[in-house]
């Protein structure tokens, strides 16, 4: 794998056999806890280069400290994000919007959907939140001492959330949680085949939207005026695949995460349980330490970023879960202590892109937290199963049996 | 006590307001409005908290006499 040749601009000693998709603790592993296994990244130098680090199969550089992905992050004009991720799938060319747009263009598609997801919208959406969280663990309460909360309870809750803020019916839920699978984690042949589904998805509901306007999100894009002007398919379709796409794999994957370590930290999840109060500080920590995804950047010049010889094209590679792990910003920073202060973490990312879903993120899983553990007793992982962790650029957990018997 | 703004650094992750909604006043979109922010007395402790949140370090704390005379 680690097979590709590094460019002539990069100095042979600048390499290491490091790899987000193929390093030990990256593929599919029972037990794994890929955030830890990257953390391994800190005992070297603070940049290098890695041979094989998109899904793809592309060499980038590795950012590792967290003030230097702050200012590759904060530098749209040096660090470009027009990289075309989902079309190139389908090979084609055409950016998810706003997340491969660059300023000034990126900053108006912000302008246009930041109030919709904004602090105060957020406060608006949370009933409904709890309310579908509530539903969710009381059946599972009702059902038994045992449960898969990834299947159960992250996926249908985090999906559910965002269908109902993008305006779509519950029913085929467990369809474009299939959808979402194949595309963040399938192979070759999977991956294509599902981008056409849901580009087609988008596009029939934007068609239909435009016919006939109700009140949710593909109506307002359809309708919404940018500069003067309608939006054109493109655009459309380019907001429209990256919000399902956004909330499809990342909260789940977090509530994830975060439920596997109270299972493992029973004194942390009774601390917790008693003292909900805690949860939002909490969050924060298991944010910082369990954050989904790898950010990657295309330099549009030469630059010699911190002796790193980066060149035109080079891509670059700063991934939450390295910044959030960097000994220069926090103090111990693979310990995990639920009411550390000053946490600022990235798992939102920094910059212009700072994820537009933070604030609705946030509230899903402090909600999700409160009432499973108000609802949930001491639970554990059950005893001869083992949830299933990958790396990659979506960072995932697969299974998490639960078990309170 | 003072806080200087830097407004332009600003990409509205909100933690400050979450640490202190009536210092960090935020706009429509969530970014918090422009203009350094004069901290009442006694309020020093949120204030302060709210300011070393920003992911972006849009926002510093001036503890100058000067800023305090003002
Ligand atoms: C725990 C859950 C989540 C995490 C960790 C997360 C993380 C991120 C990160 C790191 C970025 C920056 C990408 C970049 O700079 O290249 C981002 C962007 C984005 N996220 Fe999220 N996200 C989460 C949930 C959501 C949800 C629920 C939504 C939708 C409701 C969402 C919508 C978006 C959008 C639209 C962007 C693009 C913003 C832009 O380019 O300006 N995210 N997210
Ligand atoms: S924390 Fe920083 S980036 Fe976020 S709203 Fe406040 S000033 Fe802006």
């Amino acid at each position: 794998m680690a097979t590709n040749p590094v460019p002539d601009h990069v100095p042979p000693e600048m390499v290491r056999d490091f790899s987000l998709f193929t390093s030990p603790g990256m593929p599919p592993t029972p037990n794994g806890d890929p955030h830890a296994a990257v953390a391994c990244v800190h005992d070297g130098p603070p940049i290098f280069y890695s041979r094989y680090n998109t899904q793809d199969g592309r060499g980038t550089w590795v950012i590792t400290r967290a003030a230097d992905q702050r200012k590759v992050l904060q530098d749209a004009e040096t660090f470009s994000s027009h990289r075309s991720i989902f079309s190139s799938i389908l090979g084609e060319n055409w950016p998810t919007i706003p997340l491969e747009l660059d300023p000034p263009a990126h900053g108006v598609f912000r302008s246009l959907l930041n109030p919709l997801l904004s602090p105060k919208r957020v406060l608006a959406l949370e009933p409904a939140v709890r309310e579908r969280a509530v539903e969710l663990i009381e059946r599972i309460a009702a059902s038994g001492t045992s449960c898969d909360a990834m299947k159960d309870f992250a996926f249908p809750f985090a999906v559910s959330t965002f269908l109902r803020f993008l305006g779509l019916p519950d029913d085929r839920l467990d369809t474009f949680v299939g959808w979402g699978k194949d595309l963040l984690h399938g192979d070759d042949k999977e991956r294509p085949v599902a981008a056409r589904t849901i580009v087609a998805f988008i596009d029939e509901l934007a068609a239909m939207r435009r016919q006939e306007a109700v009140d949710d999100f593909m109506t307002f894009i359809v309708q919404a005026q940018v500069e003067g002007r309608r939006l054109t398919d493109t655009q459309v379709r380019g907001i429209g695949v990256l919000v399902f796409v956004a909330g499809l794999d990342t909260v789940a994957a977090a509530i994830g995460f975060d439920l596997a370590y109270l299972a493992r930290n029973l004194k942390d999840q009774q601390l917790l349980r008693s003292e909900p109060d805690r949860i939002p500080l909490a969050t924060e920590e298991l944010l910082r330490a369990y954050p989904p995804i790898q950010l990657i950047r295309v330099a549009t010049k030469d630059i010699d970023f911190e002796g790193a010889p980066i060149r035109r094209g080079d891509y670059v590679s700063c991934a939450t879960m390295i910044a959030n792990r960097d000994p220069a910003e926090f103090e111990c920073p693979n310990t995990i202590d639920l009411e550390r202060e000053d946490n600022r973490h990235a798992a939102f990312g920094y910059g212009p892109h700072r994820c537009l879903g933070s604030h609705l993120a946030r509230r899903e899983i402090v909600v999700g937290l409160e009432e499973w553990l108000a609802r949930i007793p001491a639970f554990r992982i059950k005893p001869g199963t083992a949830p299933i962790t990958s790396g990659g650029h979506v960072f995932g957990i697969e299974n998490l049996i639960l078990d309170w018997s | 006590m003072r806080i200087i703004v830097q407004k332009a650094k600003c990409q509205g992750h909100a933690r400050c307001a979450a640490q202190a909604p009536d210092i960090f006043k935020l706009d429509d979109e969530g970014y918090i409005l422009p203009g350094d922010i004069e901290v009442a007395e006694g309020e020093e402790l949120p204030a302060s908290r709210g300011a070393r949140s920003c992911p972006e370090r849009a926002l510093e704390l001036d503890r100058t006499p000067a800023a305090r005379v003002e």
